[in-house]
C-alpha cells in the first residue's frame, strides 16, 4: 500500500456519496478513516490521480500456473469478538456479544442485514413454538419480533402459537436501528474471504471488498456465515451436504384478482401467501437437491429458477382474473437451506429431541416447525468445532445430524444459536479464555439476564 | 339316560357345593393377583399377559388355528394337563371369573331369579370355535372368560371411549347373565369350563372308545354322548369357518400391529383382551369399533395419527396371549411391512411451495425423499418400497389437519 493516497480527498468523496448519511456512525469507525467526514461541495473530485495502482502482490503466472505471491494484508481493525455474517444467527450475536460487554465487529457480504430473511425473502418465522402453542424463542429473537410490531407494517401474524409473516425492508431497516443503538462497528459489503489462524486457533478474518484484501484480528471469531466459510477455512472438520436451492419472488396485485372469473379455472400454482403489504405474497420455492458451494451449480440454479418464475407468471396472468398479477420482485439472494454443518463437540440429535434429553450445557431451546414435537435443548458443544479453537459457528451451520438440519436453519433457531455464540464469545473474552473452555454456567446465567428461554 | 339321571346330574351342576373357607381364600387371592397383574401397577408385559394366557381352550385353539406355538402357550398347556386328570381344577380354584360370577348368582338369587335350566352353550362354543381352527377361523374364540376379564382392565387405554365402554360390557354381560340366571355361566355357557369338561372326560372317552369294554349298553352310550354332539359342532364350525373367506370377501381391512397373521386368522385368534393395546407405549393401538364388520369387533388395530410403531419396540407381540401377534425379534420386526404410505398432493404442503420436510425427516428408515420435478417446480415425497415398513413415523409428524397429506393404508 505504498499509493499516496490523500486522506483528505478521500474523506471528502466518503462524505459526498452520502455513505456517510447512509451508514452509521459505527460503520464509519469501523473503518480506517477515524476523522469526521466534510463536504467540499463539489458534485465528484479526484481521490488519487496515479493511473498504476499498485500491483505488489497481484496473482502472476508462473509456468502456466496462476500464483498468489506472499504478501502482508492491511489490519483493518483490531476487536474482541468478529462476528462474520450479517444474518439472523450473526446480528443478534453481535447484539449479544455488544450488550455482554465485548467490542464487537460486524461484517457482512451484502449491503443490507437479515441474509436469507431478507435477501433471501424467506419471510416467514417458524419454528419458535412447541406442541401446544409455547413459544422458545425468546431473548433477542423475541426482542426483533416485538419491535416489528411496532414497526407499521412490517409484521402479520403475530399471535401467540402462529407463524408471523415479516416485511424484508422493515427488517434490514430494524437491524440496522439494533446494531448501531448496541454500538456494534459495522462493516458492510465485506466477503469474509479466508480465516486468519494462528496454532489452530482463528485469531481473524480476511476481508475482500472495494477497499481490496484487509484484515480483521479478533479475540473470538464467530462464524454466521451460514455456509461455516471461517470454520471450514480453518480447517474445522464439517459435512459438506447438498439440499434443495430455490429462488424465492415476490407477487404484487393479489388482490386485485377477479374472484367470479377466477373461479371458472383452476387455480394458478405457485401463488404463494400473504405479507405485511396487502396484495403483495412471497412464493417460496424448493429447487433441485444441489451442491451450494460449487458456483457453477449457483449460477445455474440463478439462471433456471429466474427462466421458470418468468414462465410460471406468465401462465399465472393468462388465468381468467389473475391478469393484473406482476413480479414485484426476486431474491437478491438465492435460497441455499444447507451447505457445510459443523462436527461440534456434541451434535444435535432428533433422538435427543424425541427423548426430551436435558443438557448440562444447554445454551437455548428450539422449536417444532410442525409443532409435533416439544422443546428441545441446543447443547453449547454444538457450536465448538473440533480441533480449530477461537471460533464459534452460528445459524444453520452448526453442529446437527442429517435430519435435524431443517430445524436448526429456521429462522427462530438461529436468532437462538446467534444469540449464544455471541454472549459465549463476549465471556471468552472477558475470562480470557478460549471459547471451549468458557464457563458455560456464566453464559448460561448472562443469557438469562438477557432474557433467553434455556428450558 | 333316563330324564332322572340326567335331571340330577344338571341339578349337581347348578348348585355347587358350598366352597370351604380354604378355597374362597385361595379363589380372592387368585382375582386379586389376577386384577394386580392386568393393572399397571405391575410393569412390563408378562404378567398382564400371563392371565388370559392361562385358558387351555385358547391355546390349543390358537395352535390349530395358527398351526404354531403361541409365545405364552406353557401357562394354557399347564392348565390344560391338569384338568386332564383333575375335572374343572380351574373352575374351582384359579379362575379370576369365577368369584365375580358367584358374586353376580348370589345377587341374583337375592333378588328372586330362580337357578333354572340353561343350554349347554359351552360345549358348542368349543366345538364351533375347533372346527372353525381347523380351517384357521376360530370365530367364538373373543368368548374366552379370561380375555373378557382381561378386556374390563382399560386404564391408560387411549383410544375412543366407545371401544372402552364396549370391552368393559363385554364383561358386564357375562355378570348381567348371572344375575338373570344364577350360574349359568360356569355351568353351562362358559366355553372354558366346557373345554375342562371335555378334556376331563377325553381320556375316559378314548379309553372306552379304544377298549370297547363297556360294562352296559346304557354307559357306553354316556361316553360316546359327548364325541357325538362334539362332532356335530365341531362340523358346523368347519362348515362356517370355510365360508368365512366368502363371506368376509370385500370388508375392509385396517392396519393391523406387527406379528398379525393373515387377517380371517386373526379376526378368530384374536381374544379382544386389550393386552397389545396396554402394553404399546406409543399409544397407537386402538379397538375396531365395527368400521370392518361385525367379525372384526373390538380388534386391535393401528392408528398412527398421534404416534408411530416404533422400529425400538416389539411389545404387543410380546403382550399378546393367544398368537394373534406372533412374538418377534427386533431384527424380525424391521422387515415386517405393517402397510405403505401413501401421499395426497392435493393436501401435501410441498404442492403449495411450503416449507415442510418433516416425513422425510423423521423416517427411521430413511425410506422417503423429495424428488424435483424440472417440469412444475415441485417437491414430490416418493416413497421406497424396499425401505419403507409403513410404521407410520411419516403419518404422525405430518402436519396437514383435518386430513393427513401421507397416510399409511393396508397393502
Amino acid at each position: 500500500m505504498n499509493s499516496p493516497m490523500n486522506r483528505r480527498d478521500c474523506l471528502r468523496v466518503v462524505g459526498l456519496s452520502g455513505l456517510a448519511a447512509g451508514l452509521s456512525s459505527a460503520t464509519l469507525s469501523a473503518s480506517s478513516a477515524q476523522g469526521p467526514a466534510e463536504s467540499s461541495g463539489f458534485q465528484s473530485s479526484i481521490i488519487t490521480r496515479d493511473k498504476v495502482q499498485a500491483t505488489e502482490g497481484s496473482p502472476t503466472l508462473v509456468n502456466g500456473k496462476v500464483i498468489q505471491p506472499q504478501r502482508e494484508l492491511p489490519v483493518l481493525d483490531e476487536t474482541d469478538v468478529l462476528v462474520v455474517g450479517g444474518g439472523s444467527a450473526g446480528v443478534v450475536a453481535a447484539i449479544a456479544a455488544k450488550r455482554a460487554g465485548a467490542r464487537v465487529t460486524l461484517v457482512e457480504r451484502y449491503g443490507h442485514f437479515g441474509g436469507l430473511w431478507t435477501g433471501g425473502l424467506v419471510l416467514l418465522i417458524t419454528g419458535h413454538i412447541i406442541k401446544g402453542g409455547k413459544q422458545v424463542c425468546q431473548g433477542i429473537g423475541e426482542e426483533i419480533m416485538r419491535r416489528l410490531e411496532k414497526l407499521d407494517g412490517a409484521i402479520i401474524d403475530r399471535k401467540p402459537g402462529s407463524k408471523p409473516t415479516v416485511d424484508a425492508e422493515a427488517v434490514k431497516y430494524l437491524m440496522v436501528e439494533m446494531t448501531e443503538e448496541a454500538g456494534v462497528k459495522v462493516l458492510l459489503h465485506c466477503w469474509a474471504a479466508d480465516a486468519i489462524v494462528e496454532d489452530h486457533t482463528v485469531r481473524g478474518a480476511v476481508l475482500e471488498s472495494k477497499s481490496g484484501r484487509q484484515a480483521i484480528l479478533a479475540k473470538v471469531v464467530i462464524d454466521a456465515t451460514g455456509d461455516g466459510d471461517i470454520f471450514a477455512a480453518a480447517g474445522a472438520p464439517f459435512e459438506h451436504r447438498s439440499h434443495n436451492i430455490g429462488l424465492v419472488c415476490r407477487l404484487g396485485n393479489l388482490d386485485r384478482v377477479d374472484p367470479a372469473r377466477a373461479a371458472r379455472a383452476p387455480k394458478p400454482k405457485h401463488l404463494g401467501t400473504r405479507t405485511p403489504i396487502p396484495g403483495v405474497h412471497w412464493v417460496n420455492m424448493h429447487g433441485p437437491e444441489v451442491d451450494g458451494l460449487d458456483v457453477a451449480t449457483l449460477t445455474r440454479m440463478e439462471m433456471s429458477h429466474r427462466k421458470f418464475i418468468w414462465k410460471n407468471l406468465q401462465e399465472t396472468r393468462r388465468t381468467p382474473g389473475y391478469e393484473q398479477v406482476y413480479l414485484l420482485e426476486t431474491a437478491p439472494q438465492l435460497g441455499v437451506r444447507i451447505t457445510r454443518v459443523l462436527h461440534g463437540l456434541s451434535t444435535v440429535k432428533f433422538s435427543d429431541v424425541r427423548a426430551g434429553t436435558r443438557f448440562p450445557d444447554a445454551i437455548g431451546v428450539g422449536g417444532a416447525d410442525s409443532g409435533d414435537h416439544g422443546e428441545w435443548q441446543i447443547p453449547y458443544g454444538a457450536l465448538v468445532p473440533l480441533k480449530v479453537d477461537g471460533v464459534l459457528a452460528a445459524g444453520r451451520c452448526i453442529s446437527a445430524e442429517l435430519h435435524m438440519a431443517d430445524l436448526v436453519r429456521l429462522i427462530p433457531n438461529c436468532f437462538v444459536t446467534g444469540h449464544a455464540a455471541g454472549v459465549a464469545a463476549a465471556v471468552a473474552v472477558q475470562n480470557k479464555c478460549l471459547p471451549r473452555d468458557v464457563d458455560v454456567a456464566q453464559v448460561q446465567k448472562v443469557l438469562r439476564q438477557q432474557e433467553a428461554y434455556l428450558g | 339316560m333316563s330324564l332322572r339321571r340326567r335331571l340330577a346330574a344338571f341339578a349337581r351342576r347348578m348348585t355347587p357345593p358350598p366352597p370351604s373357607r380354604t378355597r374362597w381364600l385361595v379363589r380372592g387371592t387368585c382375582l386379586a393377583l389376577a386384577a394386580l397383574a392386568l393393572s399397571p401397577l405391575v410393569p412390563g408385559t408378562l404378567a398382564s399377559t400371563a392371565i388370559p394366557a392361562l385358558s387351555p381352550f385358547v391355546t390349543i385353539a390358537a395352535i390349530v388355528a395358527t398351526r404354531t406355538l403361541p409365545t405364552l402357550a406353557w401357562p394354557g398347556l399347564a392348565v390344560g394337563a391338569i384338568t386332564l386328570g383333575r375335572h374343572r381344577f380351574f373352575c374351582r380354584w384359579v379362575c379370576p371369573v369365577g368369584p365375580c360370577m358367584d358374586g353376580a348368582s348370589w345377587l341374583g338369587q337375592r333378588l328372586g331369579r330362580r337357578t333354572a335350566r340353561f343350554p349347554l352353550l359351552g360345549r358348542w362354543i368349543v366345538g364351533l370355535t375347533l372346527g372353525g381352527a381347523c380351517l384357521g377361523y376360530p370365530f367364538l374364540l373373543w368368548l374366552d372368560p379370561l380375555a373378557r376379564f382381561a378386556g374390563l382392565f382399560v386404564l391408560g387405554d387411549r383410544g375412543p371411549r366407545l371401544g372402552l365402554g364396549l370391552a368393559i360390557a363385554g364383561f358386564l354381560a357375562l355378570l348381567l347373565l348371572d344375575v338373570l340366571r344364577p350360574h349359568a355361566w360356569c355351568a353351562c355357557a362358559c366355553p372354558l369350563g366346557a373345554f375342562q369338561d371335555l378334556s376331563a372326560s377325553l381320556p375316559g372317552s378314548l379309553r372306552s372308545l379304544l377298549q370297547r369294554k363297556y360294562r352296559d349298553h346304557e354307559e357306553a352310550n354316556q361316553s360316546l354322548t359327548l364325541p357325538r354332539r362334539m362332532l356335530l359342532s365341531i362340523a358346523a364350525g368347519i362348515a362356517w369357518g370355510g365360508t368365512a373367506r366368502w363371506r368376509h370377501q370385500g370388508t375392509s381391512r385396517p392396519l393391523r400391529p406387527p406379528g398379525a397373521p393373515e387377517e380371517l386368522t386373526f379376526r378368530g385368534v384374536c381374544t379382544r383382551c386389550g393386552n397389545c393395546t396396554r402394553a404399546c407405549p406409543a399409544g397407537i393401538i386402538e379397538r375396531d369399533l365395527g368400521q370392518n364388520g361385525l367379525a372384526s369387533l373390538l380388534t386391535p388395530f393401528l392408528s398412527f395419527r398421534e404416534g408411530y410403531c416404533r422400529e425400538d419396540c416389539i411389545r404387543c407381540t410380546e403382550a399378546c396371549p393367544s398368537g394373534a401377534l406372533v412374538r418377534l425379534s427386533l431384527q424380525d420386526k424391521a422387515s415386517v411391512r405393517l402397510g405403505l404410505p401413501r401421499v395426497d398432493m392435493n393436501v401435501c404442503l410441498l404442492a403449495e411451495d411450503r416449507e415442510c420436510s418433516v416425513c422425510r425427516n423423521r423416517c427411521p428408515y430413511d425410506a422417503l425423499r423429495y424428488v424435483f420435478s424440472e417440469t412444475d417446480y415441485t417437491l414430490t415425497p416418493q416413497i421406497d418400497r424396499e425401505k419403507c415398513t409403513g410404521c407410520g413415523a411419516c403419518e404422525a409428524a405430518c402436519p396437514t389437519a383435518p386430513r393427513k397429506a401421507i397416510v399409511v393404508v393396508p397393502t
